[in-house]
């Protein structure tokens, strides 16, 4: 049971929700976007999250659109991880978010809450980041489309107002090679220890990580080393370790020993599963 | 009775309450709700051991709704089940994270968990005790200042002045020093055994009112009714008479729910609004650490041998972590210790089995009251003396398996009645688990399977003096009513009691009806439902009532039949003729009075009654053990084959065996959905369940969020269950207990098993791939 009171908008278009947010705020209170609610509802009844209104965009157009359009996949912010895996469009992405939580909370849980998840690891945007998917933003004057790295920074960073619609995905991208492979503690639900998503484009392999560091990332310098043929697949992994060394996670999860241990085997994994030369 | 060939006993009867709970229609305690009905929330506490220096309800107050806020000082006293160690509030100290600091009481659910956050409590911090093995330091810093001044409920709890020991038992068989002395073999090893959660699938729950005549109404989802009644009466002063104690059908108890923890602040919080009907319903992640726990074990054992493998010496050193009050977990330092040995003949044992305080959140019985945890330290033990043996880990346990004529650790002498077969089920384990086609093989690049077995061995030990009774009434169509206080948790025990009745009256399962709520004032009085006792204790008040009423039924049709009651015999509804089965009377003409043409009547309704009590049971002798702690044994044998990743040390649990000599099996599907669910659970707390403290006692990962444990369908492939049927003959039917018995070999044969497998001793749980990982890396990768 959610102990605190708060209020709920349902609004029907981008634009009443960016009113209904600035109204909020304006009237000195805090307002959130509401999707899946998945984590609103369970951090809010353990008091770790407090909200004075939640603003549900499902009954935004925009936000349910899961469809090609002409050469480019379009993926509304609150489209269930579920709808997005059975429906094939991108199986990279299909099978990334089928690894997050169990199938009934995916039921709820949707892609654009996942990339604004509270916690750490919002494992859907590692194909995103790959595959340099654009992003569709209300903001306060219409409607804009940018590249998800130029605002996803650990998280998605968006200003006051701001809300994620859409991810926009080049449908030449979904036949690319990829590989994906998450480690958990033990049973098959939960967070991941390491959880790593990479695809081969124009002979380069690219390589997004989630549980390895507290935010998920995708990094050119780790790209470098892994492309780098001058090198042996095994000095290659072990130069990434290097460089990430100091900002791997020790957690309930997993200590940081073994997260290098796991993140090791993992990386030769997928150079293996992509075939990536020596 | 047991040479007869049965028509229900022994039968896979469907589960009586089969069809409401798959429709979703039980109504559980959480369920109910009423006009007037008030809430209650906990104020818990947010440090691990700290002086509570002052409460402020300023703030909590001002929430609306809010009728009454109760803290520890309205009722300074200790309670508890073997010792009273525990006040219901904390007053003037906190012990353990998440333990209840103070009662709201409101309007609504969430007006009383508004104020709960309101409510600032100062603490002075003390010392943390975070493990047994920090508490068992001479200058430990102390949980409890005076334990010893406690006041005991039971015998055998001897807690001690001036340490962390909240109880210590003892064993003292034969002569261990010497026989240790001349032993051509040894072997001592620790071991480490987790603490975890019950993880019910209901949380803990419970209402009160006290009516304006002073009558105290309880609904709780509890395995201990009448435990609720005594607890009130004895601490709270109510009369015993004048506590009604209810409880519907339980989703899931493990053991949890026979602590009685939420009833006593329940009656607070209705004293403090007038007696109105207050529900306490824990959250998930209270139920998970302010409610009790399972114990944790360190373990240290010493066995000596024969070079042929006999066992001649066991020495057993068992920490058992109760956490801040002893509760349960001193009565299972008590059954850890009479079993300490597991299933095997050991002329000469010495145990000490220490219930330990801690600053962790306290321990009750959890399905197995130990015996998971002892079995795990004794036979990983076996399994490496029989490396050191070079003897086959399944020869050894045969060679040494305890059999009629052998004595226990407490020096019970066994018979043919009072043990199952231990030889049979290891035998028949090894077929199930094709032990002789291997115990590790390789099976792919980087991938090995083991085979890992494990034995194991349970008494009940109830109180000496535990019963039950069980009230047969008869409908007009000759159909029965079973009322009895054995709870329906989700153990299937009120079909197996109907299988029982069905048995005896000769009659279909369509035709007696189970009442499925227990109510302490026309139910006959029952110990509580733990323990695996129901089937033998509430089964014999059955058969006994049963007995009660065929007798008024052959009374009746005797005179109606003109003839004696010794030429009738019960069956299919009827009354009759045991030479002319053709002449007799039918059960519904009879079962309220049979009524002649005339209109006169004779015989009335009838009623069976039926009781049974322990017998012979003692308490244990205080320095050497000595005594007769429960009935029978039940035995068995557990075994899992994993396939291990030797570079990831990921694995997977291929096939899992469980062979049971239970003595009868009443129902053999419920029977084996039993042995499959305890060795799930078993095999989820083995592999992944555990609290895991902070530096400060904080409980970090008390939510199903971060707390691990194994999900729906990630069972093994192959779940085998088998039975062993050595009937033991005052069991009903030659029926023992059965109910925990899945669980208790299935960290020890996971255990066996991976240690095989990464050729490494795993001598704690859980075993995660991290955890192999890092003991791969300490023997030298």
């Amino acid at each position: 049971m959610i102990a605190f009171d708060f209020k709920y908008f349902k609004p029907a278009t981008a634009e009443e929700t960016c009113e209904t947010w600035n109204e909020v705020q304006r009237q000195g209170e805090k307002p959130m976007i509401f999707s899946g609610g998945t984590e609103i509802i369970t951090f809010a009844r353990v008091n770790k999250l407090y909200t004075d209104a939640v603003i549900d965009i499902k009954g935004i157009k925009e936000c349910n659109v899961l469809e090609l359009q002409e050469n480019e996949i379009v993926i509304g912010a609150a489209v269930s991880l579920n709808k997005i895996t059975d429906s094939k469009l991108f199986p990279l992405l299909g099978d990334t978010v089928k690894q997050i939580a169990d199938r009934t909370s995916r039921n709820k849980i949707t892609i654009g809450g996942n990339i604004n998840s509270q916690l750490i690891y919002k494992e859907g945007v590692l194909p995103l980041l790959l595959v340099d998917a654009k992003v569709k933003l209300a903001k306060k004057k219409g409607e804009e489309v940018v590249p998800l790295q130029s605002i996803f920074d650990k998280e998605l960073k968006m200003g006051p107002g701001e809300m994620l619609l859409q991810v926009i995905i080049n449908a030449s991208a979904v036949d690319l090679p990829y590989a994906n492979i998450k480690r958990t503690k033990f049973s098959k639900v939960g967070y991941p220890v390491v959880s790593v998503a990479a695809l081969v484009k124009d002979n380069q392999t690219r390589v997004a990580f989630s549980g390895v560091c507290s935010y998920p990332f995708r990094s050119h310098e780790v790209e470098t080393i892994l492309n780098d043929s001058k090198l042996t697949i095994s000095e290659r992994v072990e130069k990434v370790i290097g460089h990430l060394s100091s900002e791997i996670i020790d957690d309930l999860q997993g200590t940081k020993g073994y997260r290098i241990f796991v993140l090791r085997n993992i990386l030769l994994d997928i150079a293996e599963e992509l075939g990536m030369a020596e | 009775m047991i040479n007869k060939v049965f028509t229900t006993v022994g039968k896979p009867e469907g589960r009586i309450d089969a069809v409401e709970k798959s429709t979703g229609k039980v109504r559980y305690i959480g369920d109910y709700s009423v006009p007037g009905l008030m809430h209650a929330k906990l104020v818990t506490s947010t440090q691990a051991h700290a002086r509570i220096k002052s409460i402020d309800t300023t703030e909590a107050w001002k929430v609306p709704g809010v009728r009454a806020i109760v803290t520890g000082e309205v009722f300074p006293y200790h309670i508890g089940p073997i010792l009273a160690d525990r006040p219901p509030l904390a007053f003037e100290k906190v012990r353990y994270y998440g333990e209840p600091v103070a009662i709201i009481v409101a309007d609504h659910e969430y007006q009383a968990k508004l104020a709960t956050t309101k409510v600032k409590v100062e603490y002075e911090p003390l010392p943390i005790v975070n493990s047994v093995q920090q508490a068992f330091q001479t200058d430990a810093p102390l949980v409890h200042e005076n334990a010893g001044s406690y006041t005991k409920i039971i015998s055998n709890v001897y807690p001690k002045t001036g340490t962390n020991i909240g109880s210590h038992i003892k064993i003292r068989k034969g002569n261990f020093e010497d026989a240790w002395e001349n032993c051509e073999e040894t072997i001592t090893a620790d071991y480490s055994f987790n603490l975890s959660d019950h993880a019910a699938l209901e949380t803990r729950s419970t209402r009160v009112e006290i009516n304006p005549k002073g009558k105290v109404i309880v609904h709780s989802c509890s395995q201990s009714p009448f435990t609720i009644k005594k607890v009130l009466n004895q601490f709270f002063n109510v009369e015993v008479g004048n506590v009604l104690v209810h409880i519907p059908m339980i989703g899931g108890a493990f053991g949890g729910k026979g602590t009685v923890q939420l009833e006593p602040l329940a009656y607070l919080a209705s004293k403090s609004v007038g007696g109105k009907l207050v529900k306490l319903e824990m959250d998930r992640e209270e139920d998970m650490t302010t409610s009790p726990c399972r114990i944790g074990l360190d373990a240290t054992v010493q066995l000596g041998a024969t070079k042929e493998g006999k066992l001649v010496a066991g020495k057993y050193t068992y920490l058992l972590d109760s956490g801040a009050y002893t509760d349960q977990a001193a009565g299972i330092t008590r059954a850890a210790a009479l079993d300490c040995t597991g299933p095997y003949d050991i002329p000469n044992v010495w145990c000490d089995s220490y219930c330990v305080y801690t600053n962790h959140p306290f321990a009750t019985s959890f399905r197995g009251y130990g015996h998971p945890e002892l079995t795990f330290a004794v036979e990983r033990t076996m399994d490496q003396l029989a490396k050191q043996l070079q003897i086959d880990p399944l020869q050894l346990r045969i060679i040494n398996g305890i059999k009629p004529g052998h004595t226990t650790p407490t020096q019970t002498v066994l018979t043919a009645n009072n043990i199952g077969d231990i030889e049979k089920c290891i035998n028949r384990a090894k077929e199930l688990i094709h032990w002789d086609e291997g115990q590790k093989t390789v099976s792919g690049k980087n991938k090995v399977r083991s085979k890992g077995i494990s034995t194991f061995w349970k008494t009940s030990t109830t109180a000496t003096n535990a019963e039950a009774g069980a009230i047969l009434t008869f409908e007009a169509d000759g159909s029965v009513n079973l009322n009895c206080a054995a709870i329906e948790l989700g153990q299937g025990t009120k079909t197996i009691l109907g299988q029982i009745l069905a048995e005896k009256l000769g009659m279909g399962m369509d035709k007696i009806h189970v009442t499925m709520e227990t109510n302490t004032q026309y139910d006959p009085h029952q110990w509580r439902t733990v323990a695996s006792s129901s089937t033998f204790l509430a089964g014999r008040a059955v058969i006994s009532a049963a007995d009660h009423a065929i007798a008024q039924l052959k009374n009746t049709s005797a005179t109606v039949l003109q003839c004696s009651t010794e030429d009738l015999d019960i069956g299919d509804g009827r009354v009759f003729l045991k030479p002319d089965p053709t002449k007799g009377v039918e059960m519904k003409d009879i079962s309220l009075g049979y009524t002649y043409p005339s209109g006169h009547t004779i015989g009335g309704q009838v009623v069976g009654v039926g009781k049974y009590i322990q017998r012979h049971l003692t308490p244990m002798d205080e320095e050497t053990g000595f005594g007769k702690p429960g009935p029978w044994w039940s035995v068995g044998v557990q075994a899992v084959e994993v396939e291990l990743d030797t570079r990831d040390f990921t694995y997977s649990i291929l096939k899992g065996v469980t062979v049971l000599d239970g003595g009868t099996i009443i129902n053999p599907m419920t029977a084996t959905q039993q042995m499959r669910g305890g060795m799930y659970m078993g095999l989820s707390y083995a592999a992944s369940e555990k609290f895991v403290f902070d530096e400060n006692g904080v409980v970090q990962n008390g939510d199903l969020r971060t707390y691990p444990m194994l999900r729906y369908g990630e069972q093994p492939d192959q779940y085998l269950v088998d039975f062993i049927e050595t009937p033991a003959v005052d069991g009903p039917f030659g029926a023992r207990g059965i109910g925990e018995y899945g669980v208790i070999g299935a960290p020890a044969c996971l255990a066996n098993s991976l240690s095989i497998a990464a050729d490494a001793e795993l001598n704690q749980l859980p075993l995660t791939p991290e955890f192999i990982w890092k003991a791969k890396g300490e023997s030298g990768l």
